[in-house]
């Protein structure tokens, strides 16, 4: 086992640990996940029985429901917060401690990353139950569907970390990280396919969310899932767009970090 | 009230002058708000990009929510957030304490101190949003909705301040649920869109249980008048009545939970 | 007459408990346990107006918890007090105009602003007519030397100028009782010698009557002519401060000036050797003993001087608690210094 993988998982172990004493906190946290897809099932089925073909982009009730169910899952195994969180760590100082250690800190804001994800399963898995047994859910989903919506998620919820975070990194450079948070986020819903199914975007938006990383984070893996993938070409196709996006942004996490942290000790000393 | 009112002003002034002292943010900050509407006019236009019409509501209808939904959450931005993370801050750090030494009424004293003033970015842009919205429906203005729509407001935000008191107030039991505010503007989330989307037992929970039709919906739907809102005509009555009896059992609620904090009740 | 009087006051505390490790962690999301803490157990004392207290007693005995009953903070669980003829948990308006509360700890200025907005603020709270502010904050800025630190940011301040603010703030309502909890906290030696003159001045000028904690036994000494100790939330003592270094300290300090250098002779034996100084050496023997260890020492040994002394209050405190005194002495090298020129 390799020093920093044994490092990462002392980490995790710690951070869990951490994470059971805030569970009331994190709770409030994972509410959101819940309640925003919920929101928007609610919305868009109701816009959808307006219609003749009681449909809207491909979906009625049943496939709105579906889909929603689904972003709501994926929402939550891709999630990632770095762009507030790393800002708040490099204002408050507790990014320099950090420093020190010999492994980089984002192994540290990743265990942080997967450790809320994992606790917070005991309270959203059942969340996620009720939601499906409310609104029941129509799939259309095979089994090698499931299977590569499996590795698009895993892919998605890399890509998503790794932009967050190295969109995190200007906090070296501004002050007001805030205002980028929210233009991340932003981004994720509109073109990620959190707010609504990308068929159903106007044009003009649809063509900016066809160059960005967006939808491979959020839109790819939930299609996957619910089926409207149908073909295995398309589905492989996808997950090595998501691949190569996400060497990219890791090449991209690499440069910038080296010029940050030089940044860093220089300005802060 | 006299005095309670000088020592209102006084704190607004307090923040108007510690405002001006960061003004480099009034910019980052004006354009976040243009931001915020930015998106919610995409959402709007996505929506009736697939369909005409939402439960009944038009684009038009639509704009003047969203202008609400602005207006309301600016409101709250100005006043009620900042003060209610302060006295979060305070009751963690233990400087509440300070609070209780002062001979004025605490629940007043915490709710006046900070005003975040270049929020009002956003309560003009919501009213401009709501005004266009309602001029390109019926081609003006009504005066007497306006009226109507204004009082409501007021006691949506009452009912707002209200619930903001009691969330913060739970901070005396549970010291640490800083995240509170997350809770809220989760549940406020469910107020962008209008109430009729939801199927009945929900929608029966947004009016009666978390008031959340009487803050955003009806306003919206009085100012319109159109019954194809599906906004009750008498929304102002009720409205008014449950910001009512909301003050009353926050107020209530506050003054148990002091008692808990000074260790009377533990 | 007193001012502050208060009768078997007691204040009982809930804490949860919980062992560390990751184990521990997750077992207490399912059951926490709690434990109660008696952190003021049967207080009863008197304060009369213009006096000032020394409230004396190591970290969690139970101090801040007593003023924050007398401040109106806390509700006690049993016991009574009146402060001015005031119930202090009453809370009531008038009481509150007429106290003030110090932490040394927390501040109650807002960090953005200029301190002088606080005060401004601070009048408005306290309703505090604009004539009597300005006189008040005229003298409070002359007797501090506050000047302009008042037109600066306060998170710009140094601690000693903010410590003076908050003294400020917490005097312009004219309080008839002052709580000050570690007023000196974290301060450097000089500003802390300044407040504490600033401290009697305002004392005897105004006749407030002021109980103070502190950690540095200096700002009692020099403050404080009545302490009360405080251990485990019971009062082990209230009196003066002679009357506590004669209860806490059976021991005498005893000095001797020496006609030539010791050769060989084993002092230890006598009593705990304190510094050896050339020819000078100090003794501390149990008080009973101090008459023999007098008569040995003329008997035995070539003496110029000799004095008996009784030992410095706050060693006698910080023996009794084991707390960090203001300024250490260095005892523990005195004695090796000694046991060096023993073996000579």
């Amino acid at each position: 086992m390799s020093r920093v993988v044994r490092v990462f998982l002392a980490y995790l172990r710690a951070k869990i640990g951490v994470m059971l004493q805030y569970r009331g906190e994190i709770l409030l946290w994972s509410i959101w996940g819940i309640i925003n897809p919920a929101v928007l099932y609610a919305m868009w089925s109701a816009a959808a029985s307006g219609n003749e073909n009681q449909s809207i982009a491909g979906l009625d009730r049943g496939g709105f429901a579906a889909y929603y169910f689904v972003m709501m899952i994926v929402g939550h195994l891709t999630g990632a917060w770095d762009v507030y969180h790393l800002g708040y760590l490099i204002r408050s100082g507790q990014l320099s401690p950090m420093l020190l250690r010999p492994v980089l800190p984002i192994w540290e804001t990743l265990a942080d990353n997967l450790s809320y994800k994992i606790t917070t399963l005991m309270f959203v898995v059942p969340m996620w139950a009720l939601f499906a047994w409310l609104v029941t859910p129509r799939f259309e989903t095979s089994l090698w569907q499931v299977g590569m919506g499996f590795i698009a998620v895993l892919l998605g919820a890399g890509l998503n970390y790794m932009l967050c975070h190295t969109a995190a990194l200007l906090a070296f450079w501004a002050t007001k990280l805030d205002a980028m948070g929210e233009i991340y986020f932003g981004l994720c819903m509109f073109l990620g396919g959190r707010f609504a199914p990308m068929n159903a975007l106007p044009g003009p938006i649809l063509a900016i969310a066809e160059y960005l990383p967006f939808r491979w984070m959020f839109a790819f893996p939930t299609e996957l899932l619910i089926g409207k993938i149908a073909s295995m070409n398309e589905a492989l196709i996808g997950v090595v767009i998501q691949s190569v996006w996400l060497v990219g942004v890791v090449i991209l996490y690499r440069l910038m970090w080296s010029v940050a942290v030089k940044r860093y000790t220089a300005v802060s000393g | 009230m006299v005095r309670a009112l000088r020592l209102m002003t006084l704190f607004v002034q307090v923040s108007v002058q510690n405002f001006t002292a960061y003004r480099f943010d009034f910019f980052v900050r004006g354009l976040m708000s243009l931001i915020h509407v930015g998106a919610e006019l995409v959402a709007v236009w996505t929506i009736f990009n697939n369909t005409q019409s939402l439960k009944g509501w038009q684009w038009q209808h639509m704009l003047v929510l969203v202008g609400v939904y602005r207006i309301i959450a600016g409101g709250i931005r100005i006043s009620i957030v900042p003060n209610m993370r302060k006295l979060l801050d305070e009751i963690r750090e233990g400087t509440f304490d300070f609070v209780l030494l002062r001979p004025v009424n605490a629940q007043f004293l915490v709710s006046i101190r900070e005003f975040v003033i270049w929020r009002l970015t956003d309560v003009f842009l919501g009213s401009a949003a709501a005004a266009y919205g309602c001029y390109s429906l019926l081609g003006h203005v009504p005066v007497k909705q306006t009226f109507v729509f204004i009082m409501m407001l007021a006691a949506g935000f009452a009912i707002v301040y209200s619930v903001w008191l009691m969330l913060a107030t739970l901070c005396f039991w549970f010291i640490r649920i800083q995240n509170i505010e997350m809770v809220f503007w989760n549940v406020f989330e469910a107020g962008r869109y209008p109430i009729v989307i939801y199927n009945p037992w929900v929608r029966w929970v947004l009016t009666f249980i978390l008031p959340l039709a009487f803050i955003t919906t009806f306003p919206a739907g009085s100012l319109l008048g159109d019954p194809a809102t599906g906004v009750p005509p008498s929304a102002p009555y009720y409205a008014l009545l449950i910001a009512t009896v909301l003050l009353l059992l926050s107020g209530w609620f506050w003054r148990f939970g002091l008692k808990r904090y000074a260790g009377a009740s533990a | 007459m007193s001012q502050i009087e208060i009768n078997n006051l007691c204040k009982t505390f809930r804490v949860p408990e919980r062992e560390g490790g990751f184990w521990a962690a997750v077992r207490s999301v399912f059951r926490r346990r709690f434990r109660d803490v008696r952190a003021v157990d049967d207080v009863s004392f008197q304060v009369d107006e213009g006096e000032i207290v020394g409230f004396l007693g190591p970290n969690g005995a139970g101090k801040t918890t007593t003023l924050k009953m007398l401040s109106g903070l806390l509700h006690p669980t049993a016991g009574e007090a009146k402060v001015l003829g005031h119930v202090p948990w009453r809370r009531e308006a008038a009481y509150l105009r007429r106290i003030s509360m110090l932490m040394g700890q927390r501040s109650q200025l807002h960090w953005d602003l200029p301190a002088i907005d606080s005060f401004l603020v601070h009048s408005a709270v306290y309703d505090i007519p604009a004539d009597d502010y300005k006189k008040t904050l005229d003298e409070l800025v002359q007797l501090l030397d506050l000047g302009d630190v008042l037109k600066k940011q306060v998170r710009s301040l140094s601690l000693g100028e903010r410590m003076k603010c908050e003294i400020c703030v917490s005097l312009l309502h004219r309080p008839a009782v002052l709580f000050l909890d570690e007023p000196t906290i974290g301060v450097d030696i000089t500003m802390q010698t300044r407040i504490r003159q600033f401290i009697r001045n305002y004392n005897r000028k105004h006749g407030a009557t002021i109980i103070l904690t502190s950690h540095y036994m200096a700002d009692v000494t020099a403050l404080c002519k009545r302490l009360i100790v405080i251990d485990h939330g019971h009062i082990l003592f209230d009196g003066s401060l002679e009357a506590l270094s004669e209860k806490l300290a059976p021991f005498k300090v005893i000095k001797i000036d020496l006609d030539r250098e010791l050769d060989g002779y084993d002092l230890a034996t006598l009593g705990e050797v304190l510094s050896v100084e050339q020819r000078k050496i100090a003794l501390r023997v149990p008080k009973a003993d101090a008459a023999a260890v007098t008569s040995r020492l003329l008997t035995d040994l070539p003496i110029l001087d000799l004095t008996i002394e009784d030992p410095p209050i706050e060693d006698v405190i910080s023996r009794v608690f084991g707390q960090p005194k203001s300024e250490p002495k260095q005892p523990a090298n005195a004695s090796s210094a000694v046991s060096g020129g023993a073996a000579r």
